[in-house]
C-alpha cells in the first residue's frame, strides 16, 4: 500500500497541468480548456504499449498498421497487447492495479468516464500540437469528452439496426418492410407472420433486452434517455416496464423464439446467434456487426432503420475511443501514434471499416470508395439516418450496465419478475452501481 | 503400517542425526516455502486488508472498517449464490464419491486390462474443470445437442437444459458426477490395502460378497472415503470455470448457476468492487474451514483406522 501511496504522490508532483485537471475534475471542480503541452518527440529508441480488444481480423489488420507506423519513425516500437473483448477488462483493470497502464488504450464508451474518473486517462487536448482533431464532426468527438476533457478520440461510429435477412423473407414471400414509417407493432407483426409462415421452422426476431442500446433508442424514442447529463439516471420505471411489457408480449405472441433457446443464443456470441445462423428473419444488432454476420450467414442480410425512428432518435455511437495513460512517460510519442491512427490514409487503407465506418470525415470520403459493398452499405445507411445528439455519457460505474440488463431481461421471460419489478430493481442496481462508483 | 512404523523410528532417533536431517529437509522444503511465502501468504495478507477497503482497482484502495461486512449481510444475490453453491456441493459430491466408489470396487475384481479401464475412468477427472470440456457440455446439453438427439429416438422432446433455470445447475453436477476419476483411484489404491486374510477368513466362515463388502470393505475404506470426501467439497466450494463457461459468465439463466466464485468473480472484476470481492473470498474461505473443522469432528464417529490400539 505504501508503494502506492507513493507512487500516487510522485505522480501528483511530476504530472503535466493537463493531468492535473483530469484528476482534479473528478472532485467536481470546473474545467478550464488545457493548455496545449510543449511535447518533444525524444531522440532515444521509445517502446509504447498498445492494448485493444477484437478479433483474428482486427488483430492482422492493426499488427500491419504498427508496421507501416514503425517504418516511418524508426526510433519508436509499438508493442501489441491484444486480446477478446471477453478478457479484455479483467487484464486492463489487473494492469492498471499493477501500475501498469498501458501507453495507447482501445475505451470503450461504457467505461471511458471510469478510467477517466480515477485519472487513469489523459488529457488529449494536451496532446494537440501533435494530435489533430479538426476532421472529426464536433459532436462525434464530443463523445469522447467528460466535462469538457478529451479523454478518447472517436474510432469508429456505428448506429442501431434491425437486420433483416432477405433470402429468408423472400422464401416465404413477404415483402421487405419499410423502414421509413414501420413501427414496433408492424416489427412484432411481421416477425409472427414468418414464425407461422415456416410453420415454426424460423424464427420471427432474435430476442432483444441484452445489452443498452436497444434500450437507448426505445427511450430515445419516448422522449427520455438513459443517462442525465449530469450523471444520473434519466430513464423512468414506467419508460423500463414498458420496454420489458413490449417484449414480453411479444415473447409469448411468438415473434421471438422460447426464452431458453435466447439465452442459450445468447450466450454463444455473435458466431452462434440466430442471424449469423440464418434461423431468424430478424434481429436487432449494431451496424458494424454487418460485415460479422454477413460472413457468418452467407445470405442476403439488409440493414434496416429501427421500429417507431423519429427524427432524432437514431444517434451515432462511437465503436470505441483511442485513449492513452496519464502517466505515459512519452506522451509525445504516443500524440504521434495516435494521429497517425486517426488520421493517416495509410493506416484507413490497411484497417478499412473494421472497427467501424471512421468517425474522421476526411477519412471516410477517402476509404468509401475503397470498402466493398458490404461495407459500402452500412456507410449508405449510416448516411441516411438522421441522428440526433448522442446520448449523455455513461457515467461512472455504468459499466456493469450490461450485466445488469441481462439479468432482468432474462428474469421477466422466464417470469421470474413481472415488468414492473424488474423497472423498479433495475433502477436500484444500476443506481447502486453508480453511487458506489462516485464516493 | 511398515512406513508409520519407520515415521515413528525417525522420531525417536538419536537427537544430533534427527536435528542434522530436519536441516536437509528445510532446505529442500525452502523453495516450495518460499512460493508459498510470496504466490500464496503475501496475496492472502494483502486480499485480507483489502476486505475492510472500498478498491476499484483503478484508485488506491481506502479504508472503510466493517462495511463490506454490512453488505455482505444485506446483500441477496450473494445469499442465492450461496444457496446455489451448496446445493452443487451437497448434491453432486455425495453422488460423484459414491460411483467412484462403486466403479472402484467392480475393477478391483482384476479384470482384464484394468489399466486401460483406470486411465479411461480417469481423464474426466483432468478434463473435467477445463474450458473445453465446459464448451463441450454446452453442446451436449444444447438444443441441437446430443442429450436431446438421444431423446428424440424414444419420442420425447428435449429441451434447452443448459439455458432453463430448472435444469442448468443439474447440468453441472452431472458434470462434476463425471470426473470421479481422481477419488476413483484414490479409492482403488485403498482396496489394495485392505488384506486379503481378512476376506479368506470371512468366506470360511461363510459371509456372502454382500456381508464382506460392508462389514470388511466399508468399514477399512472409511479413512480413504472421508480423505476423498473432505478434497471434494473443497474442491465444489471453489468451482468457477463449468459455471463461467456454460452461462456465459452471467451465472445465468435467472441466477439459476450463480456459483459463489463466479459472483465472486463479478463483483471484483465486472463491478469493479474488488474490496467487497476480497470479503467474499475471505467468507468462502471460513465456510470451507467450517464444513472441513466439522468433517473432522464427525469422523470420529465414522472413520475407522486399523491401527488404532
Amino acid at each position: 500500500m505504501r508503494g502506492n501511496t507513493r507512487r500516487r504522490v510522485g505522480v501528483l508532483v511530476g504530472l503535466s497541468a493537463a493531468t492535473m485537471l483530469a484528476l482534479t475534475s473528478c472532485a467536481g471542480s470546473p474545467a478550464a480548456a488545457p493548455e496545449a503541452e510543449q511535447l518533444e518527440l525524444s531522440d532515444e529508441p521509445v517502446t509504447l504499449s498498445f492494448t485493444w480488444w477484437g478479433n483474428d481480423t482486427r488483430h492482422a489488420a492493426t499488427e500491419e498498421i504498427i508496421a507501416a507506423f514503425e517504418d516511418e519513425h524508426p526510433n519508436i516500437t509499438i508493442e501489441p497487447q491484444y486480446t477478446d473483448w471477453a478478457g479484455y477488462w479483467d487484464k486492463l483493470n489487473t494492469s492498471v492495479a499493477a501500475g501498469e497502464i498501458p501507453d495507447i488504450i482501445q475505451m470503450d464508451e461504457k467505461q471511458l468516464s471510469t478510467y477517466a474518473a480515477n485519472g487513469v486517462l489523459a488529457d488529449l487536448g494536451a496532446y494537440s500540437s501533435i494530435l489533430s482533431t479538426e476532421d472529426f464532426p464536433a459532436a462525434t468527438l464530443g463523445t469522447g469528452a467528460l466535462d469538457g476533457t478529451q479523454y478518447g478520440i472517436p474510432v469508429g461510429v456505428n448506429s442501431y439496426t434491425i437486420i433483416a435477412n432477405q433470402t429468408i423473407l423472400d422464401q416465404y414471400g413477404i415483402d421487405l418492410p419499410d423502414d421509413e414509417s414501420w413501427t414496433w407493432d408492424d416489427f412484432v407483426d411481421v416477425s409472427e407472420e414468418v414464425a407461422s409462415a415456416s410453420g415454426g421452422a424460423t424464427i420471427g426476431t432474435q430476442s432483444w433486452g441484452f445489452e443498452d442500446g436497444g434500450l437507448n433508442n426505445w427511450l430515445r424514442q419516448n422522449g427520455s434517455a438513459l443517462y442525465t447529463t449530469d450523471g444520473g439516471i434519466a430513464a423512468t420505471e414506467e419508460d423500463l416496464a414498458g420496454w420489458w411489457e413490449f417484449l414480453l408480449e411479444a415473447t409469448e405472441g411468438g415473434a421471438t423464439p422460447d426464452p431458453a433457446a435466447t439465452v442459450e443464443r445468447e450466450s454463444g456470441g455473435l458466431a452462434e446467434s440466430f442471424t449469423a445462423t440464418n434461423a431468424s428473419a430478424f434481429g436487432p444488432w449494431w451496424s458494424n456487426q454487418v460485415q460479422a454476420l454477413r460472413d457468418a450467414s452467407g445470405q442476403d442480410l439488409v440493414a434496416l432503420r429501427v421500429p417507431g425512428t423519429t427524427d432524432d432518435s437514431a444517434y451515432y455511437k462511437p465503436s470505441m475511443f483511442w485513449s492513452s495513460s496519464a502517466k505515459t512517460e512519452h506522451p509525445a510519442e504516443v500524440a504521434t501514434f495516435l494521429d497517425y491512427l486517426a488520421n493517416s490514409e495509410d493506416a484507413a487503407d490497411l484497417l478499412l471499416a473494421e472497427r467501424g465506418v471512421p468517425a474522421n470525415e476526411k477519412i471516410r470520403e477517402y476509404i468509401t470508395p475503397k470498402l466493398d459493398e458490404v461495407n459500402q452499405t452500412v456507410v449508405e445507411f449510416l448516411d441516411s439516418l438522421s441522428v440526433g445528439d448522442a446520448p449523455p455519457a455513461t457515467p461512472p460505474g455504468g459499466g456493469v450496465i450490461e450485466t445488469i440488463i441481462d439479468q432482468h431481461t432474462t428474469a421477466v421471460l422466464f417470469g421470474e419478475m413481472t415488468p414492473d419489478e424488474a423497472a423498479a430493481s433495475f433502477l436500484e442496481e444500476l443506481q447502486t452501481a453508480l453511487d458506489d462508483a462516485a464516493v | 503400517m511398515s512406513a508409520l512404523g519407520e515415521l515413528r523410528t525417525l522420531k525417536g532417533g538419536s537427537a544430533p542425526k534427527g536435528r542434522r536431517q530436519n536441516k536437509a529437509a528445510y532446505l529442500f522444503l525452502l523453495p516450495w516455502f518460499l512460493g508459498l511465502a510470496v504466490i500464496t501468504i503475501g496475496p492472502m495478507i494483502s486480499s485480507l486488508y483489502l476486505s475492510f477497503t472500498k478498491y476499484n482497482l483503478l484508485s488506491p484502495p481506502k479504508f472503510t472498517g466493517l462495511t463490506n461486512i454490512e453488505r455482505m449481510i444485506e446483500d441477496e444475490r450473494l445469499h442465492h449464490s450461496l444457496l446455489v453453491t451448496f446445493q452443487y456441493v451437497f448434491i453432486s459430491v455425495p453422488l460423484q464419491l459414491a460411483l467412484a466408489l462403486l466403479l472402484a470396487v467392480v475393477l478391483d475384481r482384476g479384470l482384464r486390462g484394468l489399466a486401460i479401464y483406470r486411465s479411461v475412468f480417469y481423464l474426466p477427472s483432468l478434463l473435467g474443470a477445463s474450458v473445453a470440456i465446459a464448451v463441450l457440455w454446452r453442446q451436449l446439453f444444447g438444443y441441437d445437442g446430443l442429450v436431446n438427439q438421444v431423446l428424440a429416438w424414444f419420442g420425447i422432446e428435449g429441451q434447452g437444459w443448459i439455458s432453463s433455470p430448472d435444469t442448468a445447475l443439474g447440468t453441472l453436477m452431472i458434470l462434476n458426477v463425471w470426473t470421479f476419476g481422481s477419488p476413483m483411484v484414490i479409492f482403488l489404491a485403498g482396496l489394495r490395502q485392505i488384506p486379503t486374510m481378512y476376506y479368506e477368513a470371512a468366506s470360511v466362515d461363510g459371509a456372502s460378497r454382500w456381508q464382506q463388502f460392508w462389514r470388511i470393505t466399508m468399514p477399512m475404506l472409511t479413512p480413504i472415503i472421508f480423505f476423498n470426501l473432505i478434497l471434494q467439497i473443497i474442491g465444489a466450494f471453489q468451482s468457477f470455470t463449468q459455471a463461467f463457461v456454460v452461462s456465459g459468465g452471467t451465472g445465468g439463466p435467472v441466477d439459476s448457476t450463480l456459483f459463489y466464485t463466479l459472483y465472486l468473480y463479478q463483483r471484483g472484476f465486472t463491478s469493479l468492487d474488488m474490496g467487497y470481492a476480497s470479503a467474499m473470498a475471505w467468507l468462502l474461505l471460513v465456510i470451507i474451514g467450517a464444513f472441513t473443522a466439522l468433517n473432522f469432528w464427525a469422523s470420529k464417529y465414522w472413520v475407522f483406522y486399523d491401527d488404532q490400539d
